[in-house]
């Protein structure tokens, strides 16, 4: 060693310093890594871990005029299984199999395939996703998604629509504005790893979601709610199958409430027929009946081809048209143009028509809108059937004077009265007043639109005093009148095509009622039709009482002051009356029910002091079906607490503001 | 007969830094492969049942006196040359390679045996010929072929990684033996040569090691997948770590070769920066360690024994090191004591029983 001695020192030392070196060098590449670029990598990481399943988007709130909410978007859990997670396939099928009701079969069916996530069932109940919870399976998990949920149950659900589970908007004001309700959905970020199976480090995050826009309708939710009341009593003092209200603000177009029957629940949809769904006021066509004849007076009026002190003779309730005789319920003579409508003589109107001649009428048809669509925003709309006048034979212009022989649909001739009522213009029916963000901003606001001037103002006014005088003594529309208002209106009861012989049928009519009032300054036009009544088949005793109950508790609600003297015993409902009438009656046949059913059925809870989203909440629970009344918290609810809820029972709730 | 020196003079500081290091590594095998449900019994067990094989080399290395090593160094060689051989001939071909042979049995890698079998030839060539001038050309011609044709055939196999440690550890102990700078600069510039001309004798698989070592983003999911995986591991570690059991990119098994040659990215990713330092410190230890017992060593077989061993220590890692944080290709070399495999863990445990061996017999005369 002594001959290498200091040299190998030396040399040993500097391998030693030279390895060192090495070290440094890697600490420092380490450094540099993990902390001048740690932000960088991080990302990296970041964006290759996570695996991203698209969620159901939160659909914004369909309000009424009033700010009440129509449709509302709740969290509901949807139950979700990874799985590869899974740690013991078949004990977990059988365990989810019976917490979700689900067969054991149809769960390993959607185990099997190679995918990472599988929605097991969407959208259950709170009760059954606490069980799953509880269960703390690996690999199953629940994401609160949201579900579209209809406060109001039936009320206003042809025009509101429904959506579809994904949540697309299938039918109603929930199709028409689909796009701008639906929101986007955002996406479930789990972490994943290199094959792309998730895992569950803590609660998957949801990113990128936005709630949708907001629709504040037109619609008048207490208006809604007297309409489909009336109607429906109307339609079973009737016998009727079928009916419709359509409600419009003349100066405006808007639609203040729009009911049919038969109704339908939107929150449990499958237990009604695809024709309950079908909203008739605007994808139904009638033949209108003598309620045409108005529009035949204003074109007659506005053309000058009549004059309103012109005497027509009405054949003594017979005359014959192209071959076909042509009858009146009752024999007139000499009639002026107003006790044509007066009497809603069919002679003196096929007579009208014959002076109006058949393009002019046909010209004055489409003007007030007819045999095309109005524009309102709900889908479906139809047009009915107008055909061109080259094909009208004799008598097919004297059919058509009184209303027979063309289809409208019940929009159609809302809007056309309209027109009648606010002095000459056709406006555009609307029922979205303003679509506004998520962050308040208001997005789509609706104008009134004026479609045309259809009729000079004075004979607007001059018509509207001949539809005054129907309910007037002697009129064929005496009960359409309402304590208190000058009433305008038109009743009609029209025989309808049977589809198997293609000519009229001798006993299916429509009977209907369309007017407006107040005369002066008409704030509110309406038409009421009864679709096959059993019970009595005209216009004048069936759909006219329907008319003359809705607009007397509208006129209150709108605080209309009435104007006219109130003939004794005939006073105006107040508001309480109109809306303790509206529950009082049910209740008592549902506690009437319920003491003879209460052993069987699920039970009442005690939503006493409830907030709204509460008794939402405890009633997707439950799976009760319930309707709010008012806002604010429960002061009353019907069944009781406790109570056990008969099948088919109304069961409501009403609110007030905390005071 | 035993020498109750062997007992007081044992490395236990050595031993115990050994101990450390394998025992980080045990338990990180544990959290690199806790998604793995599949191997049984898990891979952190058998790393740890090499580790008790490993420290039965040590204790029966230690048996020995190294300098009777001197005498079979010739003989150790040239059957190892006739392994190498024989595996080019008749070996296991597994994904390419050809490194395997079965002897009597058992599958060795004659490749990994040569690891130490140079360190034991040249160590026994240089303590005959070192004089102070420092080796010349010529006279480095021998040493250089008893080098080159190993790493040559291993280079066959191929198995570019272990040719170039070979190369690596016999160069450290020419340097060390002295080398005259004319000589250092013609082999040098030679080599400067070699490997531009080599470019074109490499496999395709190494050429594309090579080009995506110098961009790897150029093939992110093929080629480049290994780097860029192991950087994102790494570096998102960051300076504290994510926390044991914790990384993403490990657990997630996004990193490849997360138990072998990649282990060290799971390390750096659950223990960040902080981790890195301590574990490169203790890695840093044991090779200075290393060449501390070559110092004190009072023959020169045993001084050039400590040194290769220090200095197939110091390639190991470092390379290792410098190719799972982006300083070099991917060459394959796995992590002394770190990367799980029985084969790397014996060789490592020879390399550190005969450091032990020189460590306690030094005063031995």
């Amino acid at each position: 060693m002594k001959e290498l001695g200091k040299g190998v020192r030396i040399r040993i030392r500097l391998i030693g310093a030279l390895f060192t070196l090495g070290f440094v060098l890697v600490a420092m590449r380490a450094f540099d890594l993990q902390v001048m670029q740690e932000k960088q990598w991080d990302e990296r990481a970041e964006r290759q871990h996570q695996k991203v399943i698209p969620l159901t988007p939160q659909r914004g709130t369909i309000f009424d005029s009033n700010g009440e909410e129509l449709a509302v978007s709740v969290d509901v859990d949807s139950i979700y299984v990874e799985p590869r997670k899974l740690e013991d396939r078949a004990d977990a099928t059988q365990k989810l199999a019976k917490a979700l009701d689900l067969t054991p079969r149809a769960i390993s069916a959607k185990l099997k395939g190679n995918s990472n996530f599988v929605w097991l069932k969407r959208q259950v109940a709170p009760a059954q996703s606490e069980q799953i919870k509880a269960m703390k399976l690996n690999g199953v998990g629940a994401i609160k998604e949201p579900r579209r949920f209809y406060p109001n149950s039936n009320l206003a659900a042809h025009l509101l629509g429904f959506t579809g589970l994904d949540p697309k908007g299938l039918e109603g004001l929930e199709l028409k504005y689909d796009k701008m309700i639906l929101g986007r959905g955002g996406y479930l970020v789990m972490e994943r790893d290199a094959l792309g199976r998730g895992i569950g480090a803590g609660t998957p995050q949801v990113q990128g979601a936005t709630r949708g826009h907001d629709l504040y309708l037109t619609l008048d939710k207490n208006l809604q709610y007297i309409a489909e009341r009336e109607l429906a009593d109307g339609l079973r003092e009737a016998d009727a199958k079928a009916g419709t209200v359509v409600m419009l603000e003349p100066s405006t177009g808007k639609v203040l409430a729009m009911a049919s029957f038969p109704e339908y629940n939107p929150n449990a949809l499958f237990r009604y027929k695809p024709s309950q769904w079908r909203n008739r006021a605007v994808c139904d066509s009638f033949e209108p009946g003598s309620t045409f004849k108005v529009f035949l007076m204003a074109a007659a009026l506005n053309e000058a081809v009549v004059s309103t002190t012109q005497k027509i003779d009405c054949e003594n309730g017979s005359y014959r048209v192209g071959g076909k005789e042509i009858h009146d319920h009752k024999k007139y003579q000499k009639l002026t143009p107003a006790e044509i409508i007066k009497y809603s003589s069919n002679i003196g109107s096929a007579k009208i028509g014959k002076m109006l001649e058949r393009k002019n009428f046909h010209r004055y048809i489409e003007e007030f809108g007819f045999g095309q669509q109005t524009g309102i925003d709900l889908p479906g709309e139809a047009i009915g059937l107008v055909r061109p006048p080259e094909r009208w034979f004799e008598v097919d212009l004297a059919a058509i004077s009184f209303g027979q022989g063309i289809s409208v649909t019940p929009i159609q001739l809302v809007a056309a009265t309209a027109a009648i009522a606010n002095g000459g213009y056709l406006m555009e029916p609307y029922i979205v007043e303003r679509v506004v963000d998520s962050q308040g901003q208001v997005t789509m606001q609706n104008q009134p639109r004026m479609v045309r001037k259809v009729i000079a103002q004075d004979v607007a006014h001059v018509v509207s005093r001949m539809m005054e005088m129907t309910t007037e003594e002697g009129g064929t529309a005496t009960n359409g009148r309402v304590p208190g208002f000058r009433v305008a209106g038109k009743t009609g009861t029209a025989q309808k095509v049977d589809p198997v012989t293609g000519g009229y049928s001798s006993d299916k009519r429509v009977a209907s009622f369309v007017g407006f009032l107040p005369v002066e300054e008409p704030r509110l036009v309406m038409l009421v039709a009864i679709d096959e009544p059993k019970k009595g088949v005209y216009g004048g005793l069936l759909a006219a009482p329907v008319f003359s109950r809705i607009a007397a508790q509208a006129m209150q609600y709108l605080k209309v002051a009435p104007n006219q003297d109130v003939p004794a015993g005939e006073a105006l409902p107040s508001l309480e009356q109109i809306f303790a009438e509206a529950t009082a009656p049910e209740r008592a046949k549902a506690q009437e029910v319920t003491t003879s059913e209460a052993s069987s059925g699920p039970q009442m809870p005690d939503f006493m002091g409830f907030s709204y989203r509460q008794v939402l909440e405890l009633m997707e629970e439950r799976q009760l079906n319930i309707s709010f009344r008012g806002r604010g918290r429960v002061i009353e609810q019907s069944p009781g607490p406790g109570v056990a809820i008969p099948y088919g029972a109304p069961v409501w709730v009403r609110m007030a503001p905390p005071s | 007969m035993f020498d109750r020196r062997l007992i007081t003079h044992f490395d236990w500081t050595y031993l115990l830094l050994i101990l450390l290091i394998a025992g980080i590594g045990i338990a990180n095998l544990y959290s690199a492969t806790s998604s793995w449900t599949t191997a049984v019994p898990p891979v952190y067990l058998k790393q740890f049942y090499w580790l008790g094989l490993g420290l039965l080399i040590i204790a029966v290395i230690c048996l020995f006196d190294y300098r009777h090593l001197e005498y079979f160094s010739f003989p150790l060689y040239g059957g190892n040359l006739l392994l190498l051989v024989l595996v080019l001939a008749v070996g296991r071909t597994s994904m390419g390679a050809t490194r395997w042979i079965s002897l009597a049995g058992i599958n060795v890698q004659p490749s990994e045996i040569m690891k130490i079998v140079i360190i034991v030839t040249l160590a026994r060539y240089f303590s005959d010929k070192a004089h102070l001038r420092g080796f010349s050309l010529r006279e480095l011609v021998a040493p250089g072929l008893l080098l080159g044709i190993p790493a040559l055939l291993i280079m066959k196999q191929p198995d570019l990684g272990t040719a170039l440690l070979v190369l690596c550890i016999g160069g450290t102990m020419a340097l060390y033996a002295g080398v005259q700078r004319y000589a250092i600069m013609v082999i040098g510039l030679t080599g400067l040569a070699a490997a531009s001309g080599g470019w074109f004798l490499l496999h395709d698989y190494q050429r594309q090691r090579i080009l995506t070592f110098l961009n790897p983003e150029r093939d992110p999911l093929g080629a480049g997948y290994h780097i860029i995986q192991s950087k994102i591991a790494v570096g998102s570690g960051g300076f504290g770590g994510l926390g044991f059991m914790k990384g993403t990119q490990s657990q997630l098994s996004f990193l490849p070769e997360r138990h072998t040659d990649f282990a060290f990215s799971v390390f750096a990713e659950e223990w960040g920066l902080t981790g890195c330092l301590l574990l490169l410190v203790l890695y840093c230890l044991i090779v200075l360690w290393g060449l501390h017992i070559a110092l004190r060593c009072n023959d020169r077989f045993g001084m050039y024994l400590a040194l290769g061993v220090s200095a197939m220590l110091f390639w190991h890692i470092v390379v290792n090191l410098g190719m799972v944080i982006g300083l070099l290709p991917v060459v394959g070399v796995p992590l002394p004591l770190f990367s799980y495999g029985g084969t790397s863990m014996v060789t490592t445990m020879i390399g550190v029983g005969l450091l032990m061996n020189v460590s306690m017999r030094r005063f031995m005369f």
